[in-house]
């Protein structure tokens, strides 16, 4: 029989330094891969919000790695072809109904209500605070788009600016000189010029020019024309309790605007049966005065598609924008942005990454990165000093209109609400109704499918 | 036949004989028409919506469609128009011309033309709405449009989408909806016997009166199955216009079904849908049961007097 010596120290020893061997080794075996689901609709005009939370789980992962967690991220993409916000809120929130819902989610911001009051979504107040370096620099203003009555539910992605696109040539083709196209801009911020004047400014291009239209708008439902509604004091929700307010003959002052604009020959009846890519073209290839619109349509349509000049002054010496008028002289003009935000499941398994992974998404480079290439406004004021941005022309000019900017009101039935007047508008437009039965429409269509709706 | 074998044994043939030639038909009821109409009346008492929860069971959905929707009195009218305007003008009448013409004239160009009225049917229902859209465009390059002001001279397009909508969703829809109409009228056409027209020929019976006393006796019976075969199918399809109109403008083209999908599906009101697709069973399953009293079906469907062997 062979006899080791040394047999018992050297098993001894071998399975010692197989344990150490297995105990350095540990983290690496350890390492636990996070995955994190993002909802994102599939969206030519924003690709870098999916786009973003992607880049930023490497830098995630880099901070995890140098804090020694074992812990990393990778984030899975789901892409909804929804045609709008609203048609994928909704799909979204079927998506969480049996749920299926993802970790964290990209949304208007006007629906992120409507995810709280199922439970939806997570409350943020105490990450928020928790993560000043990621969050602490927000526009305050950006804040209460993202906020439910009772907290903050939602992380400001961008913000921008919406306004009236006017052709100067077809003005001045109509007869209008240059000093009066070039102190538009001035006169609605001062409140000097008036819906009723873009009405017939847009009468006079039809009447006197080739252009077919005066005043085109989006032929779906959605934020753009809410701003007229604006315009003529429909603040669409009681401060006081927050529930939704109907003010009857101020619906029926901004529909009456339509339906000056159809009677005129300036808004076309057929407006809302229109392609979305129709209406641009009529705009960008001279058949139409007004486009009604927001400011990154010249980022991701006007100049790409378009080829509209890149260059400020180029462009501004054919055209240009005015923010949305006052009813009357002397009255207050508005704009109204519309903020994307992301927020984060309610259930998702982990809260603490999915908040940091959104702070990383969120940092200044990456939001430029999102706001120059499709001309959507920043969220942080670092953004200002950023070269890239100061470029970008038409971002410094739209912040201008900052100062007058409204928000859709954060109530979880609004979206259905905008679904109502948007029928009330086709109903007018296709001559169905008259602005009177139009509010009378809005009104009694609210009240019978909403709940606690305020008419006054 | 059977009974000559006996008496044994033909009692389990007969309950195997039914469940072998009624038995798919009563899964695929079941399936696709009981259990739906279950799940239905359940929704229909829930306050089922966007998010898909029930919270409660309710009423509330009814109290709804009886008190405060006032959409609906217009939306019942309007699926009347489209129904009976439908049926009358294309499923039957033109379904019976088409049937009527093309098995007078000769065979091959008879079928060349039926053939003709089958590729709206045949076509996917995008592309042959899509072909729609293009006719009834509202600018200059619409077909339409290039007809009447090349060839008629008017002056400015028109826009047919708007100020037609009611017409474009029936015709769209009946020009499909002949070609059934007409495929069995011709099936039917070409079953009477040949000696009946010689005889009418000799007797010096027209055209019109040998359409008249021949060939619309032959077709009774399927004039009533296509007429409450349509009825049914055209109440609850609303495919080609949602494609077409999308209900629209406003909500001059939305029938009762498309109603209750714009109810369920665009705003999320699943269980207000729900209660609003009970009454379209209901009224499917009254029209056809006045159809076929109206229609005398079960005498169609009686065993024949005399035995054919």
């Amino acid at each position: 029989m062979i006899h080791w010596r040394f047999g018992t120290a050297a098993l001894l020893t071998a399975t010692l330094a197989g344990i150490v061997a297995f105990i350095a080794a540990t983290p690496l075996f350890a390492q636990e891969t996070v995955k994190l689901e993002l909802w994102s609709r599939q969206d030519p005009s924003g690709p870098l919000r999916p786009g973003n939370v992607v880049k930023a789980a490497e830098r995630l992962n880099k901070e995890l790695e140098a804090e020694g967690s074992p812990k990393r991220v990778e984030v899975a993409v789901r892409e909804s072809p929804a045609k709008g916000f609203d048609d994928d809120a909704l799909q979204l929130l079927k998506v969480f109904g049996i749920g299926e819902g993802p970790d964290i989610f990209i949304a208007a911001h006007e629906w992120v209500c409507a995810f709280h009051e199922d439970g939806f979504v997570l409350k943020l107040d105490d990450y928020i605070a928790k993560y000043p370096q990621h969050f602490g620099t927000i526009f305050p203003s950006l804040w209460s788009s993202a906020k439910c009555p009772d907290g903050t539910y939602a992380i400001p992605q961008d913000a921008e600016a919406r306004m009236f696109f006017y052709n100067k040539k077809l003005l001045r083709e109509a007869g209008y000189d240059a000093a009066f196209i070039d102190a538009m801009p001035e006169r609605t911020l001062s409140g000097d010029l008036t819906m009723d004047e873009v009405l017939d400014i847009a009468k006079q291009v039809v009447d006197k020019t080739k252009a077919q239209y005066g005043v085109l708008h989006r032929p779906n439902k959605g934020p753009d024309y809410i701003m007229v509604f604006n315009a003529y004091g429909n603040d669409f929700v009681d401060p006081q309790s927050g529930k939704l307010l109907l003010e009857r003959d101020k619906l029926a002052a901004a529909f009456g605007w339509f339906e000056r604009g159809v009677k005129d020959g300036v808004i076309p009846a057929n407006n809302t049966a229109m392609e979305f890519d129709a209406l641009r073209k009529e705009f960008y290839t001279g058949n139409a005065a007004f486009w009604m619109y927001g400011i990154w349509d010249l980022g991701s349509v006007a100049f790409p598609t378009y080829g509209l000049p890149q260059d400020e002054k180029a462009f501004f010496a054919d055209w240009g924008w005015i923010a949305g008028p006052a009813p009357e002289k002397g009255g207050a003009p508005v704009s109204l942005t519309h903020p994307i935000v992301y927020a984060i499941a309610a259930d998702t398994k982990e809260p603490e990454l999915a908040v940091r992974l959104i702070g990383h998404a969120s940092a200044a480079d990456l939001n430029t990165d999102h706001a120059v290439t499709t001309t959507h406004l920043g969220i942080k004021p670092e953004q200002l000093e950023d070269k890239r941005y100061a470029d970008a022309w038409p971002l410094a000019r739209a912040t201008e209109m900052l100062k007058i900017t409204k928000f859709l009101p954060n109530n979880s039935q609004f979206g259905e609400l905008n679904g109502i007047i948007f029928a009330g508008i086709q109903g007018i437009e296709s001559g169905r109704l008259t602005a009177e039965q139009a509010a009378d429409f809005v009104v009694e269509e609210a009240s019978s499918t909403l709940e606690d709706v305020i008419v006054k | 036949m059977i009974e000559r074998r006996g008496h044994a044994g033909s009692a389990t043939r007969r309950r195997a004989n039914s469940v072998i030639f009624l038995g798919p038909a009563i899964v695929l009821t079941v399936l696709f028409f009981v259990v739906p109409v279950i799940i239905d009346i359940a929704v229909s008492f829930t306050d089922l919506s966007r998010s898909l929860r029930i919270t409660e069971f309710t009423t509330e959905q009814y109290e709804k469609v009886f008190r405060t929707d006032r959409r609906l009195s217009q939306v019942i009218g309007l699926t009347f128009i489209y129904v009976f305007g439908t049926l009358a003008i294309f499923n039957v009448t033109f379904g019976l011309i088409l049937a009527i013409t093309t098995t007078a004239i000769r065979n091959v160009s008879g079928s060349f033309f039926r053939g003709v009225w089958l590729l709206p049917r045949m076509s996917p229902s995008v592309l042959y709405i899509l072909l729609w859209l293009w006719a009834v465009s509202p600018t200059e390059a619409g077909l339409v449009n290039q007809v009447l002001m090349q060839v008629f001279g008017l002056d400015a397009p028109l826009d047919l989408l708007t100020s037609a909508p009611i017409a474009l969703i029936i015709i769209s829809n009946g020009f499909i909806g002949a070609s059934m109409g007409m495929i069995i009228f011709t099936a039917a056409i070409r079953g009477i016997p040949e000696h009946l027209f010689h005889a009418a020929a000799v007797d010096g019976a027209g055209t019109f009166a040998t359409i008249r006393f021949i060939t619309l006796p032959a077709l009774r019976w399927p004039i009533s199955f296509v007429t409450i075969y349509q009825t049914l199918s055209l109440l609850v399809s609303f495919e080609y216009i949602l494609l077409l109109t999308k209900g629209g403008p406003f909500y001059d083209t939305t029938v009762y079904a498309l109603y209750v999908y714009r109810r369920a599906f665009e705003s999320g009101q699943y269980g207000y849908g729900a209660a609003l697709a009970l009454f379209l069973i209901v009224i499917g399953v009254v029209v056809a049961l006045i159809g076929w009293r109206f229609f005398d079906m079960e005498r169609l469907l009686q065993r024949p007097r005399i035995e054919v062997q």
